[in-house]
């Protein structure tokens, strides 16, 4: 069980470590840097990107544990939030604990390691998401979730935090494949074609939506299919997929006793200097004006967490966990993926008629990592 | 010439009752109250209502006074800002000087007094426009548009309560008018289409376009011909036709060297429970994200102001200054007419392919003017 108190746990020694590390200066890296420098993964260059991570990332890490430990109404006590305090207190000390890397096979050690620390916070969204649920049992009826804007800010910071950690270490791991796929470093891939992405996405959606609902709404594409810039296909995915299972959502849900055919939705990619911009309108009848700012909460979210009160936190399995895909905490969190990056991600609704989404992707690629 | 020194013209007791009037509380009125009243327009309510205009309207223009005295980086001494101020100081002078309304007879005095007052001002905005050219002339070319941001919120304060003061007094105005149009009350109507009003403004941006280009893309326009709300036609009118007008300038602008035929401008009209919606969409070739926040700035406008350096000030005439349509203050200016009763105006684009224009008009009418 989660010790409710640091020191229970966890000596003097490493709670002052915690604090010295979230007090040093971290460095960001952009995508355009990433690609650079893993496009030539020789041993030498492995080694130094391994030595940087040894010493960035626990800066990134301790800088979470003191946020976890500070935060109001109580949020930090509540046991869920303490298991992923206990998960970056344990990563912290894994790394800090590792000795120089001096060469390769220090190196092969490192790069194990940091693998299993990814792998150990696996499960941190749906977990915080259990802490948030277990406050707000707690709170007053009549607290706005306006009012609840510290907490949203930090969720924003926490969950930012983590896809760059998840994002370097994933990176530095990817680039140790001897076979890597054509045209890839690592995560990111070099040619990637937003059409192509989007249309893979939009067919999971409607899958999922064709398994909720027994119809899927028709997605039709528009762009350039030879486009191709870099980015993470991986991130793209997870964005469209969250904005277009959305869509098909609202326009089953506008025409389900309707005799009318439900109308397409309507995707949109389009290549400029600056940006791709990736526009993805329904006409599932829209959000109020009113609505909107809920939309991009953590604390709005209505649907059911696998993760209930009841569960165990310590033999949650990953299987369970895993069918998490669209437990809401999709659209602050596809903002957050959009952002890495320095794009953005827009919402404009108009009532009784459909939402526009607005995914705008630096082509640039020369942004440097948000560091919270 | 305008006096440079407010003590050179005006009397100590003025300014110091410019002081005292500029402190004093606003009073705000919504759409809806705006209807009720004015849909009764008998002796006595307009006896009320002009007894009212008679102590808010001084407050109001005091406060601009104040504010045009108190501008930065010198525009307070631009003698275009000067020639306004003087403008505002005369009509506040009218206004304080009036006696008690006590019957009809006063009641109709004060109504040509007020309208000779709004006529008096009808050019106010070509003449801050001037002042604003004049101050860019002197101001050191490195300095960032971003910097005068207190410019930028001064003028939207100004040019939102000019607004107001422009709908009271037409109001009351208008409610004297012994053969009102059906269903009007003033400047409302309370059945006002706002698909008509969007094909009439649509046909006078076409031919704008027609007579720049020699040719004008098409304009859909959707949405139900049965819909109607209450809502003023002349704020809604500039607002579509100012962004029509702009919709098909990019789009004849992208393609005048091209084979292809022009696409056609696409207008979205939604009426939903709390807003109506309007949406205009082209396939212009978008903005950059980087350059939209600068299409919101009044410093930024490039358009040719017919008031030039050379204008003596005193002689302008009318018919010179009515061509001002388009003249370049569009955007923002729109935006502030959108809120003004309570809606917004937000524009999304997308680079390399086209920009959307959501135009949010609040239906319920009860919220309060801006009150700057």
């Amino acid at each position: 069980m989660a010790a409710k108190k640091l020191y229970e746990s966890f000596s003097r020694e490493l709670i002052e470590e915690v604090h010295r590390w979230g007090s040093m200066k971290q460095t960001g890296v952009s995508l355009k840097y990433m690609m650079e420098f893993g496009s030539k993964p020789t041993p030498r260059n492995l080694l130094i990107s391994s030595q940087f991570l040894h010493k960035e990332l626990p800066m990134r890490i301790a800088r979470r544990v003191i946020d976890l430990q500070t935060l109001p109404y109580g949020l930090s006590l509540k046991p869920a939030v303490l298991k992923v305090r206990d998960w970056y207190l344990d990563s912290f000390r894994d790394l800090r604990s590792f000795p120089d890397i001096k060469d390769e096979n220090d190196e092969l050690e490192f790069t194990k390691m940091i693998n299993l620390v990814k792998v150990r916070h696996n499960n941190v969204v749906p977990m915080m998401a259990l802490g948030v649920q277990q406050l707000k049992k707690d709170l007053h009826p009549k607290i706005d979730y306006k009012d609840l804007d510290e907490i949203h800010q930090f969720l924003d910071r926490f969950y930012m935090s983590r896809i760059g950690i998840r994002m370097l270490i994933g990176q530095h791991v990817a680039l140790h494949d001897p076979n890597p796929p054509p045209d890839c470093v690592g995560y990111i891939h070099t040619k990637m074609s937003p059409l192509e992405v989007a249309r893979d996405a939009s067919e999971d959606a409607r899958s999922i939506c064709l398994r909720e609902y027994g119809s899927a709404p028709k997605v039709n594409i528009y762009g350039d299919p030879n486009f191709t810039f870099p980015y993470v296909p991986t991130h793209l995915h997870l964005m469209v997929f969250e904005l277009v299972k959305n869509s098909l959502r609202a326009v089953e849900e506008r025409f389900v006793d309707s005799d009318k055919v439900a109308p397409p939705v309507r995707i949109i990619v389009a290549d400029g200097l600056e940006d791709v911009t990736i526009k993805i309108s329904d006409e599932g009848g829209g959000i109020p004006r009113s609505g909107l700012p809920k939309i991009f909460t953590y604390l709005y979210s209505t649907a059911r967490n696998p993760l209930d009160e009841h569960s165990d936190l310590d033999t949650i399995d990953l299987a369970t966990v895993s069918t998490l895909a669209g437990y809401e905490y999709g659209l602050p969190i596809s903002r957050l993926y959009a952002r890495y990056f320095g794009g953005d991600l827009q919402i404009i609704s108009m009532e009784g008629y459909g939402t526009d989404a607005y995914l705008h992707l630096s082509r640039l690629g020369d942004s440097q990592e948000p560091l919270p």
